[in-house]
């Protein structure tokens, strides 16, 4: 497993973007005190131009994190160390469309959150249900990290966007560049990410720049715990994520192939039966053991939903030791039993 | 394949991992003419640096509103906000008005019934007449 790369080597992410007053070189400050005679004499090596970044005499409020309000209270809602500067959090409200220079936007530091976040909820998945199939694993990932879920997410840690990526706009709010009414989002969006967005996709991406943020200021221990507590915190049913269609024909498939005794549905409780609101109790017995139980109105609808909940007994199945892979990230003598492997899904 | 996924999303359950302060903003507004505003302009000057140092995770604002009676109002994450006139009260309660505000979630006012509610279905399950001791067919 490819090991994410340290601290160090992943400044580049966040080469500062050029406020006079933090990112002042030393020429900079000579030239204010010292004679303009003496002063280009005393210029101390600078790097080469193209790796320093422009200077820009005057700023606009938007790239001046430190004349927001909003900005210290989101940082402070959200319980993040002071290691994690409120220029990072400004940096990670400017969405690619709102500015054409790559180093005020979130574009990298969102790059690096969709990376930490979809590995972390990919990885608690594979392992607490190890015999998910494919695209319920899919499915489950987006629905803790996916595009809508961050949204919601963002909404929810207070932040608002501004209605246009203007000057003045305070630095505290997601700044975006909208699309045109009638604009078909999703092929507008893979059309050119870099012209106009929805709300809904800037706000997933500021999320995934705060995480990137808590990752590169904080560490990797912050990150996991910073996720578990903001993304894993919530609610999600797996089970009701199932849409079967054929139950019993995969059921009969499944027996099969782990070399069970074929199901055999029978009728456990019934009442009603030619009443208008009959109730009927099926159970799906795989030779003298129970595998699933389900109820209906009808005998048929009993029989599949008994079909249905012997299919996610199975599917939902957890192990009782549950050990992350990137538990090895922490520490390398960490004692890892690796995770149940499933041989995959039924095929009918 | 058989098995299709529905799309759903994940619910948010805040303070069960990470808990989000529901108040995020508060704007005091004073009068520096009207009577009714002393006490606002008290709790300005002596109570509101401490409570804006203990509540970080609220924006707030002070502005004067001139001629009117001072409230305080604020906004929470749900969208929605609440106003609270603050007029003829003395500086202390009005710290205890900017305490509520922070302890609202912004949700309207309603009366409580049950003593729980959750999103989760019951430990111990809903009674069925079906899975007794020796129910026969």
């Amino acid at each position: 497993m490819k090991r994410i790369r340290n601290l160090t080597s992943v400044n580049s992410l966040l080469r500062p973007a050029a406020v006079p007053a933090i990112n002042a070189s030393p020429s900079l400050l000579l030239r204010s005190s010292a004679s303009t005679v003496a002063s280009a004499a005393e210029i101390p090596e600078t790097p080469s131009p193209e790796l320093q970044p422009q200077l820009l005499s005057t700023l606009p409020p938007s790239r001046n994190p430190l004349a927001s309000a909003k900005l210290p209270a989101l940082h402070a809602r959200l319980n993040l160390h002071p290691n994690y500067p409120i220029q990072t959090l400004a940096r990670a409200l400017v969405d690619p469309s709102a500015d054409k220079d790559l180093r005020f936007t979130n574009q990298n530091l969102t790059t690096l959150g969709n990376t930490l976040t979809g590995y972390y909820a990919a990885e608690y998945l594979m392992v607490t249900y190890p015999r998910l199939p494919t695209e319920v694993l899919y499915a489950a990932v987006s629905a803790y990290v996916g595009n809508k879920a961050l949204a919601s997410l963002g909404r929810e840690w207070g932040i608002e966007s501004a209605f246009e990526p203007t000057a003045d706009v305070d630095a505290g709010l997601l700044q975006f560049s909208r699309l045109a009414p009638g604009v078909d989002p999703k092929a507008a969006l893979h059309r050119d990410p870099n012209a106009g967005s929805t709300l809904e996709h800037a706000m997933a991406n500021l999320v995934r720049s705060v995480f990137a943020g808590v990752y590169l200021h904080e560490g990797l221990s912050a990150t996991k715990q910073f996720f578990r507590q903001h993304v894993l915190s919530r609610k999600l049913d797996v089970d009701k994520l199932f849409d079967f269609t054929q139950p019993t024909r995969e059921l009969s498939r499944l027996c099969a192939r782990e070399g069970f005794e074929p199901p055999v549905a029978r009728l456990l409780a019934e009442t009603g039966r030619h009443s208008r609101h009959p109730v009927f109790v099926v159970g799906v017995y795989s030779g003298s053991e129970l595998i699933g139980e389900g109820h209906g109105g009808s005998l048929d609808e009993a029989r599949i939903r008994a079909a249905v909940n012997a299919l996610k007994g199975w599917y939902l199945y957890s192990p009782p030791e549950k050990d992350l892979p990137s538990k090895t990230e922490e520490s390398r003598d960490a004692k890892f039993k690796p995770a149940y492997i499933d041989p995959g899904e039924v095929i009918v | 394949m058989p098995v299709t996924p529905l799309r759903l999303i994940s619910k948010s359950q805040n303070g069960v991992g990470a808990f989000v302060l529901q108040c995020k903003r508060m704007e005091f507004n004073y009068c520096d003419w009207a009577g009714s505003s002393k006490g606002m302009n008290s709790f300005l000057k002596h109570h509101l640096p401490k409570f804006a140092k203990a509540n970080p995770q609220i924006e707030i604002t002070v502005s004067p509103r001139p001629h009117k009676h001072p409230i305080i109002r604020s906004e929470y994450i749900n969208g929605r906000e609440k106003v609270i006139c603050v007029r003829n009260l003395e500086h202390n309660q009005i710290l205890q008005k900017a305490e509520l505000l922070r302890n609202s979630s912004g949700l309207k006012l309603r009366r409580v019934t049950k003593p729980v509610s959750s999103m989760n279905e019951s430990v111990r399950g809903i009674f069925s007449p079906f899975h007794g001791t020796g129910y026969a067919i």
